[in-house]
């Protein structure tokens, strides 16, 4: 335990000093909530901020997880890694630490957005409708960040791997529920929707807000990054003994 | 007790073997472990730290097995490796904090502080490492290493890449470490750095022990005046009484002989009889690269380069 934490506090404080990196990260969502959110024209909802604003948390939470992902794979190319091999403690605090971190750092950026949509005018939750939402997002990032990880350690090479984020990030956003709800989706979209991870994140932070349990999306998304993290793990086991 | 030792210790990468049947103890002292690039010093290395698995063979570090007791060799050890990794963003005194966090040393800031005097690097120490030189990341590296007060540490390369005063700190705190009573396990392709700072030095060829014992035991071993000679055109290892043949480097060949002085104007006779033109001859004492040249044979880059097992292998080690 004293060994995730050491790991985090690392790059936490790594990450603090890149100052461009804590900002440029939050243009993109930022962008997509007040240009999209406040400006688009649909006919589905009063108040479509309020519908896009779970899409915007979630996808702030995947660009963060799939960064990331390579952090991991940059601490094995630069050697870092093989030193903390060689330490007595223990060797899973190194890969728990930094899917830790992931997340963590997803989440002090979704509050920065979740911010910006209430000064723009997004409605207030009470604080079990927070408390949710970010036990939601938590499971998501921990999720992603363990599929991202394990992507750029089995990739092993910088380049594939920025190919590869590149390649999925887009895609993943377009076909979920993050823009529309289902019943407006063309019918291949929807099937495909469905389908996407990313939906039942989205789905079940938009259905806190609405006031309600979801449990079905939360029970998904628990068996998911259950299964994630253990493919996850096996492959941290593989490259490092 | 030995601080290190392998029995038949070794290491496959595919049908590539890079550590072959290696047995060799190390008591309390510097031992290098020299040897060409690519020749398994690395892989033993890493075997040692328990960062990789031996394909056969086993070995122990103060007493604990490497493969069945991971956990305790890793306490008694610490390993610094020559990529020099250290976070630049850090300062000197938080990359140093994070090590004894990590090794749950207590009570911590007194030991960073200790470390961090002990290698020279108090001045500097709240200073981002952005700003150091690399003689003073690897000190910086070595402070880390310290942290925990190893009992074996583990140096790959520990001045490649250095200028020749930061070189000279770095062996002299490995030196001082010794006589604290620190097991040193060095490996470097330097001959001259070994002769001059190693209690006892293992030269390494293509995964197997090519020589062992103390410096002046391995140049002893030669005895005599080595007589190098620069030449031209075809050559053909001459046969005079009482000179040898080492081993030939580029345009450079090397004898031994038991009178130098003597030998110089036979070998200059013969060399010329056996077609060649002498360009210049040279007569001195055996330095550890005789040693090297005659144990290891002519130095050359594998060729017949085999580009899918050289990917694996860089792969793995990583």
């Amino acid at each position: 335990m004293n060994g995730v934490v050491t790991y985090m506090k690392r790059d936490f404080t790594k990450w603090f000093r890149g100052r461009v990196a804590v900002i440029s990260a939050l243009v993109m969502p930022a962008a997509w909530l007040i240009f999209v959110g406040l400006a688009l024209p649909v006919k589905f909802t009063g108040n479509y901020l309020d519908f896009i604003t779970p899409g915007i948390l979630v996808m702030t939470m995947l660009s963060a997880g799939l960064s990331g992902g390579a952090l991991l794979m940059f601490d094995k190319i630069l050697g870092f890694l093989n030193k903390f091999l060689a330490l007595p403690t223990p060797r899973g605090s190194i890969l728990v630490g930094k899917i830790l971190f992931i997340t963590g750092r997803g989440l002090v950026q979704t509050t920065i957005i979740l911010v910006i949509a209430l000064v723009i005018g997004s409605t207030l939750l009470n604080p079990v409708q927070y408390g949710l939402t970010y036990f939601i997002l938590f499971l998501f990032g921990v999720m992603i960040s363990a599929f991202a990880t394990t992507i750029a350690l089995y990739l092993d090479d910088h380049d594939s791997y920025s190919a590869f984020n590149t390649m999925i990030s887009m895609p993943l956003f377009f076909t979920s529920s993050a823009l529309m709800p289902y019943s407006v989706m063309p019918a291949w979209l929807a099937t495909i929707a469905h389908l996407n991870p990313l939906s039942y994140a989205i789905d079940a932070v938009r259905d806190v807000t609405a006031g309600g349990f979801p449990m079905v999306p939360i029970a998904v998304l628990i068996v998911l990054t259950t299964i994630i993290l253990l493919v996850c793990m096996y492959v941290f086991r593989k490259v490092t003994v | 007790m030995k601080a290190i030792e392998t029995t038949n210790l070794t290491k496959y990468y595919g049908a590539l073997c890079a550590v072959d049947h290696l047995t060799l103890s190390v008591n309390n002292e510097i031992f290098a472990l020299l040897g060409p690039n690519g020749s398994g010093k690395t892989t033993t290395v890493l075997m040692l730290t328990t960062l990789l698995k031996p394909t056969e063979g086993s070995a122990t570090v103060c007493g604990y097995d490497i493969s069945r007791d991971g956990e305790s060799v890793r306490k008694k050890l610490s390993y610094v490796p020559q990529d020099m990794a250290v976070d630049i963003k850090l300062t000197g005194r938080e990359n140093v904090r994070f090590f004894a966090d990590l090794y749950g040393v207590s009570p911590a800031s007194d030991r960073v502080d200790e470390v961090l005097a002990i290698m020279e690097l108090s001045d500097r120490a709240d200073d981002l490492i952005r700003t150091y030189s690399g003689g003073m990341r690897r000190r910086l590296e070595l402070a880390q290493a310290l942290v925990h007060e190893p009992s074996v540490l583990f140096l790959d390369e520990p001045t490649i890449g250095l200028d020749v005063a930061a070189r000279k700190k770095i062996w002299e705190h490995i030196r001082a470490l010794r006589k604290k009573g620190m097991t040193i396990f060095v490996t470097t392709h330097y001959m001259d750095e070994a002769d001059q700072f190693c209690d006892r030095v293992g030269i390494i060829s293509k995964g197997r022990i090519a020589a062992l014992g103390t410096p002046m035991e391995l140049k002893a071993r030669l005895m005599k005046d080595v007589i190098t000679a620069r030449i031209e055109g075809v050559f053909s290892p001459p046969f005079v009484e009482g000179i040898v043949f080492v081993g030939q480097s580029g345009d450079e060949v090397s004898f031994t002989a038991e009178n130098g002085r003597e030998a110089l104007p036979l070998l200059a006779d013969a060399l010329g009889k056996s077609g060649c033109t002498v360009r210049a001859l040279s007569l001195r004492e055996p330095t550890l690269d005789d040693v090297f040249l005659q144990a290891v044979g002519q130095q050359e880059e594998p060729h017949g380069f085999e580009d899918g097992k050289f990917r694996t292998m860089l792969r793995r080690r990583r």
